[in-house]
């Protein structure tokens, strides 16, 4: 039996590890691409097509990598979490699907846009629009994935046929395609589409010059975002402690430790704001980032050990400890090597640019 | 009627045939041309010759349109196997979850840390930053293939696993990656994707040539394109027959389908050895109503004996069949489009031989041009059809042998599904209709030979964004 309680315990903690990877690379996706998408749909408030051009060359050498930091999560999941994987990505069919119509249309765009003629309004468009749906559906799906889900151990589609040896296993969804849907959810599609707004306007406000016309519009919508923004949150962390149990440990025993969480959170909030009003852009884009790994750690800790709130635990939702083992040994290595290329990716392409760079083409 | 055939689970099974047929448009342009493009630069900087960068410069544009559809497509393959595949993915999360991770970390992420570089990264890093980069973005996807190979070839032929508490618990990682069907499936597939890429550099060449717009530049791309193909057609086709081989010992039922093979033995008792030109079979799958059948052949092909046994399908219980139609054409059409390029090859090996492969001369070949801008198309249909004589040819398992495909199938109404496949085909055929139109108007528009080129400016220095980037998209100045 000391085996075996040996064989638990590295199980736990190597699922505990990737856990907190998989919460590394959330927050990376978060910051990155949070920025590029709200950027694309801020877009859309510009009237020139070849403005927008100029927004989509403020990330046309990086927007490439910071979506994947989705797409690593996404494999993570799956490589580690593949309990969790198959039935949560089941019971989000329809926001994902969305999400991934939008992540499609900014896609094409991107590439499309520059050798257009006829259709350059037509992909502009795409481009802005793509960039919102994906933003709101993806935040649809975070809410929906922090209120849980049902689940059977009996056949996903209800087919029954004798000696099944997948047949009271591994459970799988058993709601609907629209269980997802609930007020809370919609809201924080909303909330994602604030925060991105943000991120997308204060990494603008860093890409362009401060004298642009692009950069004079991006920074006053930053400043309003920058007022929405709490707002969301505040209404965010009332509702969440309302309905969410797990939310009762804000209140408990550590509630000091919640406290000291909450006022960095501030802390960063009002220095994002003064350096954004000050115009120090890269600062303001900075702290707002510390503002998404604070609040995303938060949701973490407020999650343990769960990983799908009242639906899968960490260790229940991880792969056995031979696989989550070897996905150790030969994939951590890489996790400081990805964040170090895509870090030059992102420096070479760091210099201000102007509205100009819009009516440059290939 | 078996199960795999039934509305739900025959529409969750269009539903990720349809994604997966439309991203395989896009990723063997990357992988093969990706190498291309890095030799064509290596081409460049050891001979400094212009033309070479002329060359990489505009195939790149046509390089990073299909990159763009090929990321586009590629995001939702990522998630479509919980999404559609839910209990599949739980099932097989231990080996091919680990493996799609291992993909997103050493390939994906790594192929996106690099392609920007590649692209808009000209005069702002240095020349041999830019190979590195070129070189990285080839490499990673490749190892991309390789990775959803592993994966692929193990659903074919699992090894390595046991089935414990509904998962497929790795026992030997070594056996479960290099499965028997993954050591020949990779390299058909690769070679596949150069061979693709070949083809399509072939085929802009040649429809200049035709159209007698910078012939010269492109009779010199012609030459060792030709060349190649000449290595990498017969490769293809003796690699194809390998793998064929492999299905008959692997997987039994997807052979007997693909070649129309119901009946073991002949009804005196002798060994049915006869292979089907043509086929078509009965509604009940057990015979077929029709065929042209020569003798021998398919002993000769899959045992290389004249009467080897060769299991047919009344070998396995009716619900174990795949269907035939597709397989048996869809490989039918696979195995004549991988003769006909070897052809093609032969052919414009033939007129260099005889000295006809210049600008001038080769304009006295119109039927050649044609067909060879008409033989940039069928790579595109060979890796559809291979692609679909695989996955049809495995049903109605989804791990063979071990998992049936509907074992696998989300919960998820048919309604949902249906939204899932009218949705997919609005977006995927936009990218496909996009992506094409705007190749069409790239090649039309043809090479910038007028830019300088990069490099050739005094102010260029590594890492510093001070070059005039009157080449790229976007000028990025200091403030």
């Amino acid at each position: 039996m000391d085996h075996l309680s040996d064989i638990l315990r590295i199980h736990s903690a190597l699922s505990t590890f990737w856990w907190i990877l998989l919460g590394l690379f959330f927050i990376i996706y978060i910051v990155l691409d949070g920025a590029d998408l709200g950027a694309g749909f801020f877009s859309l408030l510009l009237k020139d097509e070849n403005d927008r051009a100029a927004v989509m060359s403020s990330m046309a050498g990086t927007w490439d990598a910071n979506e994947t930091w989705l797409v690593v999560a996404g494999g993570v999941i799956f490589g580690a979490f593949p309990l969790v994987y198959g039935s949560t990505f089941n019971y989000l069919m329809i926001p994902l699907m969305f999400t991934l119509w939008g992540i499609i249309s900014r896609a094409v765009a991107f590439e499309f846009h520059v050798h257009a003629k006829g259709s350059r309004k037509f992909w502009g468009t795409m481009f802005g629009l793509g960039s919102l749906v994906a933003a709101f559906f993806a935040g649809i799906a975070l809410g929906a994935t922090l209120l849980g889900f049902r689940m059977t151990t009996e056949n996903a589609q209800g087919i029954q046929v004798a000696n099944d040896p997948f047949v009271n296993t591994v459970p799988h969804f058993a709601g609907t395609a629209l269980s997802f849907l609930s007020p809370f959810s919609i809201w924080t599609g909303i909330g994602a589409v604030i925060a991105g707004g943000l991120a997308g306007t204060l990494f603008l406000c860093a890409r362009f010059k401060q004298d642009d016309p692009i950069y004079k519009k991006a920074h006053h919508w930053a400043t309003i975002f920058s007022f929405l923004a709490p707002a969301a949150v505040v209404i965010t962390l009332i509702w969440s402690y309302a309905i969410m149990p797990d939310a009762a440990k804000w209140t408990g025993s550590g509630w000091f430790g919640w406290l000291i969480l909450l006022l960095a959170i501030l802390v960063s909030a009002y220095k994002m704001m003064s350096a954004h009003a000050a115009h120090r852009d890269f600062p303001a884009l900075l702290w707002c980032g510390a503002i998404v790994v604070l609040m995303w750690g938060g949701m973490w800790a407020t999650n343990f050990p769960y990983i799908i709130p009242n639906t899968w635990t960490i260790t229940a939702g991880g792969n056995p400890a031979n696989d989550l083992a070897i996905l150790t040994l030969f994939m951590t290595g890489f996790v400081p090597i990805m964040i170090m290329y895509n870090a030059y990716q992102i420096w070479v392409f760091r210099h201000r640019i102007t509205h100009l760079a819009g009516y440059e083409s290939h | 009627m078996i199960i795999e055939n039934t509305l739900p689970i025959m529409l969750s099974r269009l539903d990720f045939a349809f994604i997966t047929s439309m991203h395989i448009l896009w990723t063997p342009v990357t992988i093969g041309m990706s190498w291309l493009l890095f030799f064509l630069e290596v081409a460049w900087l050891r001979t400094g010759n212009e033309k070479w960068y002329r060359l990489q410069r505009f195939f790149e544009k046509l390089f990073i349109v299909n990159f763009g559809a090929g990321v586009a497509t590629g995001v939702t393959m990522e998630m479509a196997f919980g999404i559609l595949y839910g209990p599949f993915s739980q099932a097989v999360g231990p080996f091919f979850g680990n493996i799609l991770g291992f993909e997103t970390i050493t390939a994906f992420m790594y192929e996106a840390g690099f392609i920007g570089l590649m692209i808009f990264g000209w005069g702002k890093i240095g020349k041999g930053m830019h190979l590195f980069s070129t070189f990285n973005v080839a490499l990673s996807s490749s190892l991309s293939a390789m990775w959803i190979l592993v994966a692929n070839g193990w659903m074919q032929s699992p090894r390595g696993i046991v089935l414990k508490d509904g998962l497929f618990q790795v026992t030997n990682w070594w056996h479960a990656i290099f499965n028997p069907n993954f050591d020949i499936g990779f390299p058909h597939m690769w070679i596949a994707t150069v061979e693709l890429a070949l083809f399509f550099f072939a085929a802009v060449s040649a429809w200049f040539i035709l159209k007698n717009r910078h012939a010269d530049l492109f009779t010199t791309l012609l030459k060792p394109t030709l060349l190649a193909l000449l290595v990498i057609t017969p490769l293809q086709i003796f690699i194809g027959d390998e793998l064929g081989r492999e299905v008959a010992v692997d997987q039994p039922t997807s052979l007997a389908a693909m070649e129309g093979h119901y009946h073991t033995y002949l009804p005196d008792g002798r060994v049915n050895s006869g292979w089907h030109i043509i086929a078509i079979p009965n509604a009940q799958n057990d015979g077929n109503i029709f065929a042209i059948t020569i003798p021998h052949v398919l002993s000769l092909l899959e045992t290389h004996t004249l009467n080897g046994k060769v299991a047919g399908m009344d070998q396995f219980a009716p619900n174990d069949r795949p269907d035939v139609w597709v397989p048996f054409y869809a490989f039918r059409l696979m195995v004549t489009i991988g003769f006909f390029l070897f052809l093609m090859a032969l052919w414009g090996n033939w007129l260099r031989i005889r000295g006809e492969l210049t600008a001038e001369k080769l304009r006295r070949h119109p039927r050649f041009l044609r067909l060879l801008v008409f033989s940039g198309f069928l790579p595109y249909l060979a890796v559809w059809t291979g692609w679909w004589t695989r996955e049809i040819g495995r049903q109605p398992w989804v791990v063979y042998g071990l998992m049936r495909t509907w074992q696998g199938v989300s919960h998820m109404g048919v309604s949902a599904e249906a939204l899932w496949f009218i949705g997919y085909i609005v977006f995927e055929f936009m990218v496909w209709g996009g992506a094409w139109y705007f190749f069409s108007r790239i090649i039309l528009k043809g090479p910038d030979l007028h830019s300088p080129v990069v490099g050739a400016a005094p102010s260029e220095s590594s890492g510093g964004g001070m070059a005039q980037a009157s080449f790229a998209k976007p000028t990025l100045n200091k403030l």
